[in-house]
């Protein structure tokens, strides 16, 4: 990171541009959850959490998708400015996208939910205003110093952890049938004296010999 | 005319959810100096294809099969897709022609770009085919890449912060372990916890105990209370220890259970 010269300024790597980023991302998430229920295709979610908001649609409650989506929001926003790194996952795709849709379905406010063009102006503020919160808090934290707060220790960490990915999922697909097991040891063998990360091998082998030896999921 | 409209809307999302995608996750690179958008799973998994092309594709590929096959079935799209398949795939286009992952991985203004591309290509085809895709190659894609990916993300990155942690200093392996324990149990996973102690204790360590640190330690605090009582994990505990649980909290929890 020491070695990367990084304008602070510009569009790219500025605190100012971190709330557009996040609105754009909620405007595109917060139509996908109207893509899904106008045309039942299109939430940017897991098929579990997409089934909270579905019991909703279907007649059922909403409350567990917007106390489930609402309380990842919040967690997610204190969490994010501290570390670096606002969760995607938790706090736009589940909390944007599944817990806000929620709670206005659940008081009968379906318009924003049900006009594209208002979907997209919705998820537009409601990330702009997240992504300020995030600004402001780390304005009065994390930018008041000049500390690292750990951050070389983090970013080792995060990078010596990623190779492991590859004999994991050796060992996985090893679990999961012998042919594909096999497919995997040959890809990975194959990527290693071609001096590229195994993962990619072991994955692309495993795939092709579970094409022609398929299993089944249980 | 269904058709159309989707597809239109679909161009407009993708380019949206692709876009913000790709940029968020280049700035995890230069995560905590510049704020990002993404994933502690997205970070380890690009780093762990070690800027090689072949291994971002074939990793957002397996993931695909998996998106394709839950969007066809359930209409939803998986997680996968902003976290795994787009920012992956952007970076194995950007890394074909620059081996250089600082002036491609890393650079917001190209994967942003670049994702953004992807992004409509992904969301058009996704929210267009009804057909389905080979149900062999979905199965052995969610077989293996699943376990292996919940290893990593479960066991193998907590450990690795931990230890990192505890080799950093006494102060930041103490709060690493305090918190990353308790984050195990409240949030499911150690890895926050484990950031967070390693936050506080190198924060100290730097600066002391002074304003700035005790108010994010209060907010770390506030951060566990508030996610104990949304997860339950306030009355389970009572519960675990054959205590009775108060009437008051009771109540307290039937009035954030919206209706």
């Amino acid at each position: 990171m020491e070695s990367m010269e990084i304008d602070k300024k510009s569009f790219w790597y500025s605190e100012w541009s971190f709330p557009i980023l996040v609105g754009l991302m909620s405007a595109g998430v917060f139509a996908g959850t109207h893509m899904y229920y106008q045309y039942g295709v299109g939430a940017f979610n897991e098929v579990a959490i997409v089934a909270m908001l579905k019991a909703g649609m279907d007649g059922g409650s909403y409350g567990a998708a917007a106390a489930f989506g609402a309380s990842f929001l919040f967690a997610r926003i204190l969490e994010g400015s501290l570390v670096g790194i606002l969760d995607l996952g938790g706090s736009i795709l589940t909390g944007v996208g599944i817990g806000i849709p929620a709670i206005m379905l659940s008081v009968g406010w379906k318009a924003p939910i049900t006009n594209f063009s208002f979907a997209i102006a919705t998820g537009l503020v409601l990330g702009i205003a997240i992504g300020g919160i995030i600004t402001l808090v780390r304005k009065y934290t994390i930018n008041q110093s000049q500390a690292s707060f750990g951050a070389d220790v983090m970013m080792g960490a995060g990078n010596s952890s990623g190779r492991f990915l590859g004999p994991l999922i050796l060992i996985s697909a090893a679990t999961a049938s012998i042919p594909i097991g096999i497919g995997s040891i040959i890809g990975a063998v194959i990527f290693y004296l071609w001096k590229k990360p195994i993962a990619g091998g072991a994955i692309l082998g495993a795939m092709v010999l579970g094409a022609f030896f398929p299993i089944s999921l249980k | 005319m269904t058709f159309v409209l989707i597809l239109l809307k679909s161009i407009l999302i993708g380019g949206l959810v692709g876009f913000a995608a790709g940029m968020g996750a280049a700035r995890m690179f230069n995560a905590p100096n510049v704020q990002a958008l993404g994933a502690f799973r997205t970070l380890g998994e690009m780093n762990a294809c070690e800027g090689d092309p072949a291994s971002h594709f074939s990793f957002g590929l397996g993931f695909f099969f998996n998106a394709w096959a839950s969007t066809v079935g359930a209409g939803a799209f998986t997680q996968d897709i902003t976290h795994r398949v787009i920012p992956n795939w952007a970076a194995s286009a950007l890394l074909v022609r620059n081996k250089k992952i600082e002036e491609t991985m890393h650079d917001p203004k190209k994967m942003a770009f670049t994702s953004a591309l992807i992004g409509i290509v992904v969301v058009v085809f996704l929210n267009t085919t009804a057909s389905a895709i080979p149900k062999s190659l979905q199965i052995t894609a969610v077989k293996v890449l699943v376990p292996a990916a919940e290893l990593l993300i479960n066991i193998v990155m907590p450990i690795i912060f931990w230890l990192a942690a505890i080799d950093a200093g006494k102060r930041s392996g103490l709060w690493a372990t305090v918190f990353g324990g308790l984050s195990a149990m409240i949030m499911g996973n150690a890895v926050p916890g484990v950031v967070l102690g390693i936050l506080i204790g190198k924060g100290v360590d730097e600066l002391g105990w002074i304003r700035l640190t005790k108010i994010m330690f209060t907010v770390i605090i506030v951060l566990f209370v508030l996610s104990a009582f949304f997860r339950g994990f306030d009355v389970q505990m009572i519960e675990s220890f054959k205590l009775p649980v108060p009437n008051w909290l009771d109540s307290l929890h039937g009035l954030f259970n919206v209706k």
